[in-house]
């Protein structure tokens, strides 16, 4: 192999220099010992013949530097001279240059902001020891659909009583509940997460200070343990290490302070301010309800040698004898497992995965302009180019020197980019909802530097190798033939530029395309119409304390607090909920109404517990019967009111209004029976983009509540009540402080907040794209117009009209658009079906979405190239004949 | 010898030449130049000086190789050599060349006319 021999004789060059000077000096004595000798033979005397042997031969010294340059002139030295000699050309076009840096580096920081985002959240493992044996397992249920659902106590224990291959099985509570700790001066809300006593040794995670909790502390003992995150300890306790052992007082119940986590610990969710086991009841445990009430998400370690399969094996096993020990509860229970790290990641890879691919065309379409621009640059130097080959400069180091141009550009540009894709990262961070990423906070590691290392190296050869390639088929004749003039790019290099341009066109419709779906996805949900009106309404979360110990307490002063709010300035209508929609707080249950036969019952019901006055403040419209009114007191029979939905689906056709419901599958003498007063209109509990469920409304006066959710109506701007709304509890009661106050504009935006970011980065993204590859189109056919001034001179001069002239142009950027846009649509059918689980009432192939963005697209190409049509057909036809 | 009769080698047409001679055999920086020359019959003036780094350039190319031999006087010299990939360069170089020849032959018989 030729590149072989060349290699290694550059090197044996590179490594001994020294060693190769003798060889030569060996060689020119051995040819003048020769050539003396030959000449002695033809007569002359030995000194005549040495002498002009040294004569014929030529300067040995200048023999020895040629021979030198050639051995020395190649690989590194002609790297570093390829680079200087970029540097010093690019400083003659610093406009052209530093617009290559800012695209190259605007590509490449968007690419390091989503790919830290990515590296945090998929490819960095789970901050635990071992973490790839920590296992998610949920609840199967095929009749509620439901999948990977939170597991009921009994069950959980179970499968850690029974799995062979289990290390150890733990669960919490996915919500996080709040307690107000007092007795440290203003009273404060915390946020508490309640787990099994297992939770933190199964995680392999070791308190900063004090102890875990033990599993038996899972259940009551007549003692309250709690354990501090490190950011509570530091805020609330002034970093002090005597807490160990002390107590706290939350919500009046009095808490010892078992232990401290390290810095940076909050699972399973972030802002957690302390953990206190489940202290579930020896009669909780006994009675059905624990293995019915789903309530644990659930987290199995694996033993260090078990595989998934096996313990999943085993697993099954236990969940079949389940399912035959306990019918009543069990009889269609399963249950899975996977990875906990896959869980976790779980509807973030999606939206991830959509935002590399759209950063990852940005940078490909940047790179195509780079390499265009580089493409017109290397035609500007075409005489240049073709005098250095006639004089004898190698091909090759033409095509070296075009590389190393791409190479100073992508240095720089890489450079620039990860400070930009630092900067983007930063923001990123900030900037993300609640919830879009596991994980909260993220940098830029080692591991993207490596990526920016890659997608730099990358990008130079995609832009480098257009005009490089080009170089190479370059020849002085054909550069001679098209006339030397200025900026020529020739047939070759034209069709690189088209295939760059095409490629662009293709690239930008693919990314606004997938915007778009998006964009459209996100005007259908917001104008999802949410059942309720969410303008002007302050949500305050009220819980009380331990002092409310009986149901009627709590009702007197919940009752209480609603007619006072009632009276504030500017409130025209308060209400309560337990559940106010996208707060999440919800359960479910089964239904049977009566007289139906056995096995006509429901699933999933939703329940929420609202005061009379709920359904005017939220302006839930009443479709049939009646809300609450006073006549639903304690003591007469038990009403309910129930939304369309659960009208529709299970009362087909019937009135519901005076039937009466229950909340079992079978029911029994215990069942407690509701009488069905009204129907109200459907509540988008959970999402704006999830059906609003079948739900119950119970009546808060019947039934009671410690914690509820008080909703107040006002004219004037919401937030503005919730001072009045403070002090009003205070005055009430000065032990109870306000949790959590919001309005629901707000929780309704923040459940709008991951579509809207989302879709903002990817239109963000998508603009850029589009705008860049319009210039490109725009640099190409001024490119070609500008090299066609001659010919349309002529054209002109010959009597063409000028708008013939503007069409021929025109029709050059519309045949490229035009391929671009095939290919593009093409790929954009193909690709945007792995969108579809992120779209909302928009299917991935959209017509509308398809042509209004090619239509974007074809019309800013037309007016791309409208310009440089326009100033072909003003050339001067005796200039432009004169322009050589 | 008349001068006028002597030509200086045309750049590019030495390297030819160098690997046109190593078709036949192996041989060293001299003796290359002593081949030339006597194929020339004396009319290629071949500047001895220029082989080497021409050689040089072939070699890094990887159209020759080079290895240390004895010659028949018993002195060490370094003998070239042609790879398989120089045989080939060989041919095609020699067609350009005679296209070459022909352009401008073609351009001189014209001017005459």
């Amino acid at each position: 192999m030729s590149l072989w021999h060349a290699a290694r004789a550059r090197f044996r060059a590179l490594s001994d220099d020294g060693r190769a000077d003798a060889e030569l000096s060996e060689e020119i004595r051995f040819h003048i010992d020769t050539e003396t000798a030959k000449n002695v033979r033809l007569g002359m005397s030995p000194d005549e013949a040495r002498r002009m042997a040294v004569a014929h031969f030529g300067g040995v010294q200048r023999v020895r530097e040629d021979h030198r340059d050639v051995r020395r002139l190649k690989w590194i030295e002609d790297f570093v001279a390829d680079a200087r000699f970029a540097l010093r050309t690019m400083r003659r076009t610093p406009a052209l240059v530093f617009a290559a840096i800012v695209v190259l580096a605007l590509g490449i920081g968007a690419n390091v902001a989503i790919f830290s985002a990515v590296n945090a959240v998929v490819l960095q493992p789970l901050p635990f020891p071992a973490a790839n044996r920590l296992m998610m397992i949920g609840e199967d249920n095929p009749e509620k659909k439901w999948h990977l659902q939170v597991a009921a106590p009994a069950n959980l224990l179970d499968w850690r009583a029974s799995v062979a291959d289990f290390e150890d099985v733990t669960g919490y509570f996915e919500g996080v509940g709040n307690a107000t700790l007092t007795g440290r001066g203003e009273p404060q809300v915390l946020n508490r997460s309640g787990v099994m006593g297992n939770f933190f040794s199964t995680l392999g995670v070791r308190p900063a200070l004090g102890r875990g909790f033990t599993f038996d502390e899972s259940f009551e003992n007549g003692t309250h343990v709690a354990i501090l995150s490190d950011r509570a300890w530091r805020t609330y306790f002034g970093a002090d290490p005597a807490i160990v052992g002390q107590s706290i007082v939350l919500n009046g119940v009095t808490f010892q302070v078992v232990g401290v986590m390290p810095p940076g610990f909050s699972f399973p969710q972030e802002g957690i301010d302390l953990w206190r086991p489940m202290e579930w009841s020896q009669d909780y445990r006994a009675s059905v309800g624990f293995r019915r009430a789903h309530s644990l998400r659930t987290i199995a370690r694996l033993k260090p040698n078990a595989t998934m399969e096996h313990a999943n094996a085993q697993l099954q096993a236990v969940v079949s004898r389940l399912k035959h020990d306990y019918p009543a509860t069990n009889r269609v229970m399963g249950a899975s497992m996977l990875p906990l790290h896959d869980w976790l990641i779980g509807d973030t890879r999606l939206p991830l995965l959509v935002l590399l691919t759209s950063v990852a065309f940005l940078l490909l379409i940047a790179c195509a302009n780079v390499g265009n621009l580089l493409l017109v640059r290397a035609a500007g130097r075409e005489r240049e180019a073709s005098l250095r080959l006639a004089l004898g400069a190698g091909r090759g180091r033409l095509v070296r020197q075009a590389l190393a141009e791409s190479g100073v550009l992508a240095t720089l540009g890489g450079g620039i980019g990860l400070m930009v894709g630092w900067a983007a990262t930063r923001a990123l961070v900030r900037l993300q909802p609640d919830g879009m990423l596991r994980v909260r906070d993220f940098g830029v590691d080692m591991t993207v530097v490596a990526y920016v290392l890659g997608i730099t190296l990358v990008s130079a050869l995609i832009f480098g190798v257009a005009p490089a390639l080009w170089m190479r088929h370059r020849s002085p004749a054909e550069s001679l033939k098209e006339g030397g003039r200025g900026a020529a790019l020739g047939r070759h290099g034209r069709r690189w530029a088209e295939v760059l341009v095409v490629s662009e066109v293709a690239l930008a419709l693919v990314m606004t395309v997938g915007a778009g779906l998006l964009v459209r996805s996100f005007l259908a949900l917001r104008d999802v119409n949410p059942g309720f009106d969410p303008r002007g309404v302050l949500v305050v979360h009220v819980g009380l304390n331990s002092k409310y110990d009986t149901e009627e307490k709590a009702a007197t002063f919940m009752t209480q607090l609603e007619e006072r709010a009632r009276a504030l300035p500017g409130v025209t209508s308060v209400g309560q909920a337990m559940n106010v929609p996208f707060t999440g707080a919800t359960y479910t249950s089964d239904f049977i109404a009566f007289g139906r036969p056995e096995g006509d019952y429901g699933t999933e019901v939703s329940h929420a517990i609202v005061s009379p006055s709920y359904f005017a403040t939220m302006r839930v419209p009443l479709v049939r019967g009646r809300v609450f009114t006073d006549e639903d007191r304690r003591g007469t029979p038990a009403t309910i009111v129930i939304n369309d939905a659960l009208a529709r689906s299970y009362f087909r056709g019937q009135d519901p209004v005076g039937q009466r419901i229950a909340f079992d599958k079978v029911p029994t003498d215990k069942s407690q029976w509701y009488t069905i007063v009204g129907v109200v209109g459907n509540e988008h509990v959970t999402a704006l983009d999830a059906a609003p469920p079948i739900e119950v409304y119970h009546n808060v006066v019947q039934e009671p509540s410690d914690f509820m959710e008080f909703v107040l109506r006002t004219n004037g701007p919401p937030a503005a009540l919730a001072s009045p709304m403070r002090r009003l509890v205070q005055e009430l009661d000065p032990s109870l402080t306000l949790l959590k106050v919001t309005t629901m504009d707000e929780l309704r935006d923040r459940s709008l907040a991951r579509m809207r970011f989302l879709t903002v980065l990817l239109l963000a993204f998508a603009i850029v794209g589009l705008a860049l590859s319009v210039v490109g189109v725009y640099g190409v056919l001024a490119q070609t117009a500008r090299n066609r001034t001659r010919e349309m001179g002529i054209r002109l001069a010959l009597g063409a009209q000028s708008t013939d002239v503007r069409w021929l142009v025109v029709r050059d950027g519309l045949r490229l658009t035009l391929a671009g846009l095939g290919i593009g649509l093409v790929v954009a059918m193909l690709g945007t079906q792995t969108m579809t689980k992120l779209l909302f009432h928009v299917v991935p192939r959209d017509p509308a979405t398809l042509s209004a963005v090619a239509a974007i697209l074809a019309l800013t190409s037309v007016v791309a190239a409208w310009i440089p049509a326009r100033n072909a057909s003003r050339a001067d036809p005796v200039s432009a004949l004169r322009a050589d | 010898m008349a001068a006028h009769d002597q030509f200086d080698l045309l750049r590019g047409t030495l390297d030819l030449l160098i690997l046109k001679t190593l078709t036949l055999e192996s041989m060293h920086g001299w003796g290359i130049g002593a081949r030339i020359e006597q194929f020339s019959k004396g009319a290629l003036d071949v500047n001895q000086g220029s082989l080497y780094p021409a050689l040089q350039r072939l070699e890094q190319k990887g159209w020759i190789e080079s290895e240390w031999r004895t010659t028949d006087q018993n002195r060490r010299a370094k003998y070239y050599r042609l790879t398989a990939s120089g045989r080939k360069a060989v041919g095609a170089e020699t067609s350009t060349w005679r296209k070459y020849v022909l352009a401008v032959e073609a351009i001189l018989a014209t001017e005459s006319a």
